[in-house]
């Protein structure tokens, strides 16, 4: 049923409507008699947000590459627009084909972000497909499922997802639709699918699994049921370099975030920064060769147009080739008129011949992360970049001709004190120093340091998730040590946020299955796109945790032992308990651990690569 | 370098593609169809190309016009063929030709509008509603400029060609003021409707507005291409 003749009269009432109706050069149009099974892939965030994520393209190529599956796009409409789809009662449709999407075989989240939870269900209710689990009866289709990086710990949205992909989804979820096919054209019925899905490694069937607490609320056991594995492992690329990357994209219409070509250089990171997720769940560190890189890219602009490339990773300038890989970028997008942009820089190994390369790349300003004020700080959090380091990019970037720098931090760090708080502008201070000090400093410009400060949210799979977030009130001093702290310094500007939203991603980042009934509550009392702060209301979320009888501190500010059971303690990415609690206890000794390339800290990874992430048989570099 | 003007159609999903957003579409299109169109020169070169008149979000048309530039020996012909291939298939391009007319030429664009009935309107009461409309002395509207809102006299400037009642709703072929001094977009004639109707016929009931631009004239009433 094509949605066309319904979509239409609403779309002139409604904001940017080239969001709502598909179209764009590079999506896939097939012919529906000929598909097995269809993929509805969500993005539980609007349009433009949701166009600009890589990895919603990378598995829309993958599985539009098999001539039986087709996948489509589908985002959270914006306010305006659901307004009228209720009212119409227009159900959620997929951009491609334009019809619903409650006649897909599966309904596929991406979850970025905790905040986007409510949308999720938003969705699906929008979809006309029941929001909890149990609900959907026992005819197969269509099947919820959400990958992506918060499915480390899936358990505040175990109600509502019949299974999660853990890992690299690129054959995962080829490997799925296989099986259901096969299943569906069989007869099975939905939990006969779930159950036999539960045996293909990274495939989490929550509904498989029993949880018991603890009379103080912790987790007491989570036991498996039917046969599903007690202990659920992820899914790794073996050969990352040969794993086909999207040669085209579908180009938007509308602006959207970040509009341009994107080329995935590295997966993983090598630099073990305490506080990073993405560093422990991307493990093991892989490259792209430059060869491919420079491949891909040129056929990825050819196919989609785009005047701008962007790379895309962890840490850009690990890459073992970054200069040859440059070369070979700037030579064919200096020719074509195309702009190359670099995020994701480090301060430590941002040489000049990097930087003269960035010369020729038109930038608007230089970003790093120092992420701390204090050198002991950053060496707590494993930051391993020294004061020296980044006044040394600072003055590279300034002799460029770079007059502004943006510097990112957090507040709320474990073991962190007012100094360290007070360090934060010290430092920026000491930038702005530096460049006047400097001779050939840019004639007649003044300088001008933003310092961007976000409240750290400690997360599942890193050192830092035995540790209880700041509260609110300690939160709200170091804002004001903050604020006394960057008085009167002219060049600087210091920015950061309200800590609510922060404390509600701690909680679902940390949060257990029964948060599942807070999140449905929350939803229901009207909490939508959390993320944007003109709709957050905690107001309410505090109401749908008392409503649940639980309560945020238990999640977000409860020291956790190291030998309490996690909730997501039957996710397995491969990364030591016993790692994390050694990399813990030298971060309270404000003790720094080497980067991978130059030592193993034995993080537990190579037990199912097989082999060392590196060859330490050569002199490393750093 | 040849200058070429070509003429192509908006249709469907593409009718909602905002001017801005066509601007990128078209140059990122150049791209990927390899046609080497030139770029203008300076310290930040970008594709050259240019739209003599803009059509309004949501309207369709079939003579939607564009000039830009081969910056080699690529016949106009196969640039066309090549673009087709890599734009949707409800935005493409109709014909190449060298340009003719200057941009200011451009005085009139043809209209075709119908006006759904809605809630079980009979046509004929939407037709005699409409009538009744523009049987008015005047008709004053509020029209955004560059300087603000000034007040309009649509009535004056729309030429009625024909009103023609249809199974359901009523259809109007209009030629209005356009180019780039004047420009009067019919929507200020149908939103005039739509807000005299509750107050004069609260009976009559319209539904959507379905636009397509027929054709850009001249002054003397020749095609723009």
């Amino acid at each position: 049923m094509n949605l066309f003749e319904k979509i239409e009269p609403l779309l002139l009432r409604v904001q940017k409507p080239a969001r709502y109706i598909g179209g764009e050069p590079g999506s896939i149009m097939k012919d529906k008699s000929q598909i097995k099974a269809r993929f509805a892939f969500c993005f539980p965030d609007r349009y433009d947000v949701g166009m600009s994520h890589l990895g919603m393209k990378v598995l829309y190529a993958v599985i539009n590459k098999r001539p039986e599956y087709w996948c489509e796009r589908v985002f959270a409409p914006d306010t305006d627009f659901e307004a009228l789809m209720r009212e119409q009662k227009l159900p959620l449709y997929a951009l491609e084909s334009l019809e619903p999407v409650r006649d897909f075989d599966f309904i596929g989240f991406t979850l970025q972000y905790e905040l986007c939870y409510t949308n999720i269900l938003n969705m699906l209710d929008l979809a006309g497909v029941p929001v909890m689990q149990r609900d959907r009866g026992e005819s197969i289709a269509p099947i919820v499922c959400a990958g992506g990086s918060c499915a480390c710990n899936p358990e505040p949205l175990a109600d509502f997802i019949d299974m999660f992909f853990i890992g690299e989804g690129e054959e995962l979820d080829l490997e799925v639709m296989d099986l259901y096919v096969k299943m569906r054209d069989a007869g099975a019925t939905r939990s006969e699918f779930l159950k036999a899905a539960a045996q293909i490694q990274g495939v989490y069937v929550p509904s498989l699994y029993d949880v018991s607490y603890n009379e103080d609320g912790t987790v007491k056991a989570v036991t498996p049921r039917d046969g599903a594995p007690a202990v659920v492992k992820k899914r790794i690329i073996e050969n990352f370099d040969a794993c086909p990357a999207p040669d085209s994209f579908v180009v938007p219409f509308s602006e959207i975030v970040h509009d341009r070509a994107v080329t995935e250089v590295l997966r993983g990171c090598l630099r073990g920064c305490r506080f990073c997720q993405a560093g422990f769940l991307y493990r093991p560190f892989r490259e792209k060769t430059p060869e491919t890189i420079c491949e891909h890219s040129k056929k990825l602009i050819d196919n989609t147009g785009y005047e701008e490339l962007s790379l895309c990773s962890l840490s850009t300038s690990d890459h073992s080739r970054i200069e040859e890989m440059m070369d070979g970028l700037l030579t064919f997008t200096e020719n074509e008129h195309i702009n190359l942009s670099l995020p994701s820089l480090r301060v430590d190994n941002f040489s000049t011949g990097l930087m003269n390369r960035l010369r020729r790349v038109r930038s608007s300003g230089l970003t790093f992360a120092p992420e701390a004020g204090t050198q002991r700080m950053r060496d707590v959090i494993n930051k391993n970049v020294t004061e020296e380091e980044l006044m040394r990019t600072c003055r590279i970037a300034f002799n460029a001709g770079q007059t502004s720098v943006k510097l990112y931090f957090m507040m709320g760090l474990p073991t962190e004190t007012d100094e360290d708080i007070r360090g934060i502008i010290e430092l920026a201070q000491r930038v702005v120093d530096m460049y006047y000090e400097m001779n050939q400093r840019p004639k007649g410009k003044p300088v001008q340091i933003s310092c961007s400060i976000a409240t750290f949210v400690p997360k599942p799979f890193t050192p830092f998730e035995f540790h209880p977030q700041d509260t609110r009130e300690m939160i709200a001093h170091k804002q004001k040590v903050l604020e006394e702290a960057v008085a009167g310094h002219k060049r600087i500007r210091a920015s950061w946020h309200f800590p609510d939203t922060s404390i509600l991603e701690a909680v679902l980042a940390k949060g257990d299955r029964r948060l599942c009934a807070v999140i449905y509550s929350a939803w229901k009392r009207g909490c939508i796109f959390d993320a944007w702060s003109e709709h957050f209301r905690y107001d309410l979320w505090l109401e749908a945790f008392a409503e649940a009888g639980l309560n945020v501190e238990f999640y977000a500010n409860r020291p956790r032992s190291y030998d309490e059971v996690f909730p997501w303690d039957h996710i397995d990415y491969y990364v030591d308990k016993a790692f994390l609690i050694r990399e813990n206890e030298k971060a309270k000794q404000a003790q720094t651990t080497k980067h991978c390339r130059l030592s193993c800290a034995g993080c537990g990874v190579t037990k199912v690569t097989g082999h060392p992430c590196f060859d330490y048989t050569q002199t490393s570099e750093s | 370098m040849v200058p070429v003007r070509a003429t192509f159609e908006k249709r469907r999903r593409a009718k909602y593609i905002s001017h801005l957003d066509l601007m990128r579409c078209m140059q990122r299109a150049f791209r990927r169809a390899g046609v080497p169109i030139w770029f203008t020169e300076g310290f930040n070169p970008h594709a050259y190309l240019m739209f003599p008149l803009a059509l309004s979000l949501g309207y369709e048309s079939g003579c939607e016009c564009m000039d830009f530039r081969i910056d080699g020996d690529m016949p106009m012909e196969e640039a066309m063929e090549r673009l087709n291939r890599v734009l949707p298939p409800d935005l493409q391009l109709k014909s190449v030709a060298a340009p003719v007319r200057k941009h200011t030429d451009i005085a009139f664009a043809d209209y075709a509008v119908v006006l759904d009935c809605a809630d079980g309107t009979p046509a004929e009461a939407l037709r005699r509603a409409w009538d009744a409309f523009i049987a008015q002395p005047q008709i004053l509207v509020e029209k955004k400029t560059k300087r603000g809102t000034a007040e309009v006299d649509v009535k004056e400037k729309a030429q009625i060609m024909e009103t023609e009642t249809l199974e359901s709703g009523i259809r109007l072929q209009l030629r209005m003021p356009a180019g780039t001094s004047v420009n009067v977009n019919p929507g200020l004639l149908t939103d005039a409707f739509a807000v005299w109707l509750p107050a004069h016929e609260p009976d009559v009931r319209m539904g959507m507005m379905h636009a397509e631009r027929l054709a850009i004239l001249c002054e003397d009433g020749t095609p723009f291409v």
